[in-house]
């Protein structure tokens, strides 16, 4: 009577949870990746400050390669023996014959002398023999590893200029980001892979959205103050928190205009949250937002800055809407579900937003990561399987997004090519959340 | 009296428990067969295409990103002279024919060429049976000049200030090649065309890397198409600046896209 069938319920399980398998897939695209070998470069004196030096150089130049998306790095196991510190030693048939097959070959050298470190570096075509040299730097910093740091992130950044099509590097981009590892959330920066961070505010209270103006001299965010929710304004030349005007009611997510003329933020003066457009000054405040239902989140098209991305709940759940900048021509682009977070890509060609596509009881409650094409309004979905994804921002160069997810337990910073690919967190101490990218 | 009688009456529920259990295991199975197949169908139909999200994949390829790679099909441009030399085709000699006697049946006395003047001539040279005979093989200018989308294909030549733009900044002729093929949107096409002639565009990249005089220089005679080329240019701001030592002050490109669905 007692008896029932233990041995069943590890099957149906198996079952159940093996419906989560997912390929990856797309469709060729032609065009490869550039294969680069980049082996360490190679200290030219005696020094005993070289090994640290060049350690870093060397970490964070393959490293920024390698995050540029846009090459094939060549494994050093493949390379010859014998290190490369000036055009001389380069063997061409060695780099560009199996097994390297490298088109492109990055090499240099490091000297340290008295305070200063001095870098040259280049990048050679090695399947060019008649005009191999594509670049050739030399940088002079002092010797330390943060400025070694710096010299690694201008030399990749070139690289990446010459061989990415015009686009620049993101290696010397930082990211503006809400942590709470202080007790109090604050507004926090970083190199864009996760390196030097550190507190920006020191307000003691809750400071949410941080967005950095199109010059990088401002930082514009909402703070929590005695009588509600804010704009504040922190100046970088200043170092300090500059005045701006208090709105009354609740004002939240203050976006920059491409010109850094103009923000957009969203604003509860009225009653209902609406979106506003306010000079950088805090002056000529308008409303261009006018239906029942919240409006908020704004993000400026920033190619042309004619448009606006925002999030309306006049049809219920928070959807995906934009208009022009005068609040005309209002398009929905989200019909569905819980769509929240827009920020338009660079070109002006992609918007990114963060969805959960089925929402409601019995849905599966993912949030993730799209991106949509503003014009034919396909979209793709860049994240799946992994927790809570929101808040994506897009770096300079069109290339990488930045977004916050608790799939490691807790809320971090994560960033990701924008086809999807390579994600990798960048913060691990506390809870991060709400990256924003600088503008270069 | 009677109620008595039932605490006295012992159900014989075995046969009932049984039952019960038997049809337990029957719905076990049946729902762990079910899963089974059900499950190994979307394992396997999933990104087979055709579905909504299969047109989402797609989109991918508009994103600025380089592609997993895809091994070029190396074929030869129009322009190559193949492999081999074509042959001259054996004059057949008709029996029947008579021939005609010139009118003019005059000739010249063809001049002789003295002893003095003949030109030593060069020994002849064995060629090694394994060199590729004519036209040197290969694609026509180096490996960068074609490109594969899907089922579309592009290609260009290059002409700059000394002719030999291609051949010394060949990492700047692939920039222009992906930078192109990048923002070629194909959906932009006319949905019914299968495959269409050969569209060519030219145009000039100037010091800066800013494409100018985009034209099309020849039509392949469906509209959209052509638009859809014109357009990936207008699309880009920059390929990046000239080599720093190149000496011109533009480079003119001409490209085409070959489309086919």
């Amino acid at each position: 009577m007692r008896r029932f069938f233990p041995w069943l319920l590890p099957i149906v399980l198996l079952a159940s949870t093996s419906a989560q398998d997912w390929i990856k897939t797309g469709t060729g695209l032609g065009v490869e990746k550039v294969r680069i070998a980049v082996p360490d470069f190679k200290a030219t004196n005696q020094d005993p400050r070289n090994t640290d030096l060049l350690k870093t150089f060397n970490d964070t130049l393959w490293n920024d390669l390698n995050n540029a998306g846009i090459f094939e790095m060549v494994s050093k196991s493949f390379y010859p023996l014998g290190q490369i510190g000036v055009p001389g030693d380069v063997k061409f048939e060695s780099w560009s014959a199996p097994p390297p097959s490298a088109a492109m070959l990055v090499f240099g050298n490091l000297a340290t002398a008295g305070n200063n470190a001095t870098v040259q570096g280049w990048l050679y075509d090695v399947k060019n023999i008649a005009s191999p040299q594509v670049l050739g730097k030399q940088y002079t910093d002092v010797a330390t590893t943060q400025a070694v740091r710096v010299i690694a992130h201008k030399f990749a950044d070139e690289i990446i200029l010459r061989l990415g099509g015009g686009v620049n590097g993101i290696a010397e981009t930082q990211i503006y980001y809400v942590s709470a590892r202080g007790g109090h959330k604050e507004i926090w920066a970083m190199d864009y892979d996760g390196a030097n961070q550190h507190a920006v505010t020191a307000l003691g209270t809750i400071s949410l959205s941080p967005h950095l103006s199109p010059d990088g001299s401002r930082l514009a965010f909402s703070s929590f103050t005695g009588a509600g929710w804010e704009i504040r304004m922190f100046s970088f030349d200043l170092n300090r928190v500059v005045s701006f005007p208090r709105l009354g009611g609740t004002n939240l997510s203050p976006a920059w205009s491409p010109d850094g003329s103009k923000l957009a933020i969203s604003s509860s003066r009225s009653g209902d949250p609406e979106l506003y457009i306010v000079d950088q000054s805090g002056a000529n405040l308008h409303r261009v937002t006018n239906s029942k239902g919240p409006d908020v989140s704004p993000a400026w098209n920033r190619k042309t800055g004619s448009q606006i991305a925002w999030v309306s709940g006049r049809t219920g759940l928070p959807q995906i809407y934009t208009m022009g900048s005068d609040g005309t021509n209002v398009q929905q682009y989200t019909d569905q579900g819980y769509a929240v977070s827009p920020s338009w890509s660079p070109n002006g060609q992609f918007l990114v937003f963060s969805w959960m596509r089925h929402y409601g009881p019995g849905a599966p409650g993912a949030q993730d990561i799209y991106i949509m094409d503003v014009v034919s309004k396909q979209w793709v979905q860049l994240t799946h399987d992994g927790g809570r994804n929101d808040f994506p921002s897009w770096a300079p160069d069109g290339r990488h997004i930045v977004f916050q997810s608790n799939r490691s337990g807790s809320l971090q910073i994560w960033e990701m090519l924008a086809d999807g690919s390579n994600q990798k967190q960048v913060t691990t101490s506390g809870n991060n959340s709400e990256p924003d990218w600088s503008w270069k | 009296m009677a109620s008595t009688e039932i605490f006295f009456e012992h159900d014989r529920w075995g046969h009932n428990l049984a039952w019960s259990a038997a049809l337990h295991v029957c719905v076990t199975v049946a729902i762990v067969a079910y899963a089974w197949i059900a499950t190994g169908r979307h394992g396997s139909n999933w990104g087979e295409g055709g579905g909504g999200s299969a047109m989402g994949v797609s989109l991918v390829s508009n994103v600025p990103l380089p592609a997993n790679p895809v091994p070029t099909q190396n074929v030869l441009a129009t322009e190559s002279k193949g492999l081999s030399k074509s042959q001259p085709q054996p004059v057949v000699e008709d029996k029947e024919a008579i021939p005609i006697a010139e009118k003019n049946a005059k000739k010249k006395p063809v001049p002789q060429p003295t002893a003095t003047q003949r030109k030593p001539q060069p020994p002849p040279v064995e060629q090694a049976s394994n060199v590729v005979p004519f036209g040197e093989g290969g694609p026509v200018s180096g490996p960068y000049s074609m490109f594969n989308i899907g089922g579309a294909k592009g290609g260009f030549g290059f002409t700059g200030g000394g002719g030999d733009f291609g051949a010394r900044y060949a990492w700047y002729v692939r920039v222009v090649n992906q930078k192109v093929s990048e923002n070629w949107l194909k959906y932009e096409i006319d949905p019914r065309i299968q495959n269409a002639n050969r569209v060519y565009l030219t145009f000039d990249i100037e010091r800066s890397g800013r494409p100018t005089n985009v034209q099309v220089e020849q039509s392949s005679g469906v509209p959209s198409l052509d638009q859809s080329a014109v357009r990936a240019l207008q699309r880009i701001d920059s390929f990046g600046p000239l080599p720093p030592d190149y000496s011109g002050s533009r480079v003119s490109v001409e490209f085409w896209f070959d489309y086919k669905r």
